[in-house]
């Protein structure tokens, strides 16, 4: 279970203190597939930032498996990034310079998994996403843009993670690429059962989620 | 794959900036082991020539000029103060004079006369005069005829006599006899020890006259010599000496032998205060730090660019991390966000500045091997040429060799000071210079290693910076940036 609290981040800018999130509270239960709609500057990525611990809040909880993300050291959220949390991007960001392979077998490497292990999960893992066996061996820019994202989805799943965040992982892609990852991701909810959060702009994708939450100028507008 | 491979491999990422940044890198290594290698060279000599320093001191008149018609001389009150000294073991005394060849022909000089007495031998000196330039061995320059460097036909140099209380030494070094006998330093007799050029010059050998003084002379012995300025040298007894060239009872030069090395300093202090201002001290000490002087200012040369290299290739490479951090800096941040910490992305990033180095230093060996010698035997050359120019003074007499007194005695010539002046000063001096510029200049394991150890160094100060840079990269500017 994800429960987020009176969430409140600012930030101090030339003009003053600008609120990002003013006051949010939800939750979402294990397994879900959630989204998380608005416009430009509603504070999306903010509340992305926080629930994956890139960021802490200014005040307010985010409980994660009953903890408070807040009284984690850093040291704690460098485990949280790397063994709770997968991130999906909207443009990949994955490491150029390494294969696929070894894009997915980073995190586990960083999770101190052994090497043989790390090898077999990866392929397995690129497999489950369509990734073609020579298509593992490629660097990232060999790869098109919804390969690409299949592979970010892949290392995202490397750690098994509770929770998945999806930052308009669809925002690069065509329609049809995008309904594709979108489809994996629904469909990897279900098999692993992992919470999935997606910022989105794309209504069609947030009306197929289990809950969508709307943000309007950093607050949370609607739940459904 | 873990931060070692992946840091190497992220070294190569792009193949023009690394090549560019490795050959900054090797140029600057380089420079840093071509200036190891000179400095630890020229300190070797440096610790050479002083541990091998005599523990004698040498006394002139005061004011002595070798090529001076009249000089003072040193008394024999004056001498045997000297003698009853602490910790002095031995006083060597000597009298020399040099004299032109019979029937030869000089060249006019500015100042001053060809020879000591005037008076003549039927010797014929084995050195030959290279007038070539600098003769090859950066010696002071020689004033024939206000500049013009020809010599008469049947000209040749003149011959030192040196009239000596031992024998058995010449110039600080004991005399070696190839044949014949040793002569006593106190008897007053017609013989003489002649070197094997000389002897092979003039058809001597044991036994055989040659004329000095108008008088009729004998060869008793036969010495080799161990440098080219002694090839001309005849000894005979002080007594002898002071006789023939009519200087009875002078003594030009003496050198006092101290106990050791630890008394030399007191030894030299209690000699000038007793011969006050009548006489000119000097120590071999002194005379060695006078003879490393130019080797000093190689050091101190070589040590300031080897830290300026050093500093350079902290640099080159400090911005060169400094690029590449900023141009991953999306990269570092989702590093960080998939779960790598700092200390992982800072040890990717080290390994990288490691490798950049280590080639670099592959790279600057290669030319520290190739530049050592020749940049060490430029730097020695020319600081051993400035010395000599500034420090040479052509002398009053004779051939005038431009060679300071420190230098001359130190390579040994402790029996330098004589009547006349002339080429034996010079030819000592060229002995001096090249002693100390035979320097041997090769890339040891030592250096290798010390060279290796700055290399990390390098790499490590290098990416102090991107290291820090690492760190405040936050994992959030990945999104907020997308």
């Amino acid at each position: 279970m994800l429960e987020v609290k009176n969430l409140v981040k600012t930030f101090n800018s030339g003009d003053g203190a600008v609120t990002a999130t003013d006051d949010i509270s939800f939750e979402v239960p294990d397994g879900q597939f959630a989204s998380i709609v608005g416009r430009s500057g509603s504070g999306k990525s903010t509340l992305l930032s926080l629930l994956g611990g890139l960021d802490k809040p200014t005040s307010g909880q985010i409980m994660v498996g009953g903890r408070d993300l807040a009284g984690f050291s850093d040291h704690e959220l460098i485990g949280y990034r790397g063994r709770t949390i997968g991130f999906v991007f909207q443009n990949y960001n994955l490491v150029p310079n390494l294969s696929a392979l070894e894009n997915v077998m980073l995190p586990m490497e960083f999770a101190r998994v052994a090497k043989a292990e790390r090898k077999e999960r990866a392929k397995h893992l690129l497999g489950q996403v369509g990734l073609a066996d020579d298509q593992m061996q490629r660097r990232p820019a060999r790869l098109s843009g919804g390969q690409q994202q299949r592979v970010a989805i892949a290392r995202a799943l490397a750690n098994h993670p509770k929770l998945i965040l999806a930052d308009e992982p669809t925002g690069n892609l065509d329609s049809e690429t995008g309904k594709m990852i979108f489809d994996l991701l629904h469909d990897l909810s279900r098999s692993e059962n992992t919470t999935i959060i997606v910022v989105t702009h794309d209504s069609e994708i947030a009306g197929k989620t289990d809950r969508t939450f709307r943000l309007k100028d950093g607050k949370l507008a609607k739940k459904t | 794959m873990n931060p070692v491979s992946r840091g190497v491999r992220n070294a190569f990422r792009n193949g023009v900036r690394t090549l560019s940044i490795i050959i900054i890198l090797g140029l600057s290594i380089g420079l840093c082991l071509t200036m190891l290698v000179a400095n630890k060279a020229v300190s070797s000599k440096i610790a050479s020539v002083k541990s091998s320093i005599g523990t004698t001191i040498t006394i002139s008149p005061a004011g002595f000029n070798p090529g001076a018609a009249a000089n003072n001389a040193l008394t024999a009150s004056q001498l045997d103060k000297v003698k009853s000294l602490p910790h002095v073991t031995k006083l060597t005394e000597t009298v020399s004079d040099r004299l032109s060849t019979t029937g030869s022909s000089q060249p006019s000089f500015g100042m001053g006369r060809s020879s000591g007495s005037g008076a003549t031998t039927s010797l014929t000196s084995p050195v030959k005069l290279n007038l070539n330039g600098q003769g090859g061995a950066g010696g002071g320059r020689i004033f024939v005829n206000g500049g013009n460097a020809s010599l008469p036909s049947n000209f040749s140099l003149p011959i030192t006599f040196l009239g000596t209380n031992d024998p058995d030494s010449l110039n600080g070094s004991s005399v070696s006899l190839s044949s014949g006998k040793a002569i006593s330093g106190s008897a007053d007799t017609n013989e003489a020890l002649i070197s094997a050029a000389m002897a092979s010059k003039n058809n001597l050998k044991v036994g055989s006259t040659f004329t000095a003084y108008d008088k009729s002379l004998t060869v008793a012995g036969i010495f080799k010599s161990s440098n080219q300025g002694d090839e001309d040298t005849v000894i005979l007894s002080l007594a002898a000496e002071q006789r023939l060239s009519g200087q009875s009872g002078s003594v030009t030069s003496a050198i006092a032998t101290v106990d050791s090395l630890d008394n030399l300093s007191s030894a030299t202090g209690a000699i000038k205060s007793t011969l006050d201002s009548n006489a000119d001290v000097v120590s071999s000490e002194e005379q060695a730090d006078n003879t490393v002087k130019p080797l000093n200012s190689v050091k101190t040369v070589s040590f300031f660019s080897l830290i300026g290299a050093v500093v350079a290739g902290g640099v080159i490479i400090l911005l060169s991390m400094v690029m590449i951090v900023r141009e991953r800096k999306r990269e570092i941040g989702v590093v960080k966000a998939i779960g790598g910490s700092n200390l992982r992305i800072m040890a990717e990033f080290m390994v990288e500045a490691l490798t950049l180095t280590v080639i670099g230093a592959v790279i600057g060996l290669l030319i520290g091997v190739i530049a050592g010698q020749p940049v060490t035997n430029t730097l020695v050359d020319n600081s051993t040429t400035s010395t000599s120019t500034t420090g040479g003074q052509p002398g009053a007499g004779g051939f005038g060799g431009g060679a300071q007194m420190g230098e001359r005695v130190s390579n040994g010539d402790q029996g330098a000071s004589r009547p006349g002046g002339g080429f034996g000063g010079r030819l000592r001096n060229t002995g001096a210079v090249r002693g100390i510029r035979n320097i041997d200049a090769q890339i040891g394991w030592g250096i290798l290693l010390d060279g290796f150890g700055a290399a990390v160094l390098i790499a490590v100060v290098g990416s102090a910076l991107a290291a820090g840079m690492i760190s405040k990269v936050r994992p959030s500017e990945t999104l907020r940036s997308v």
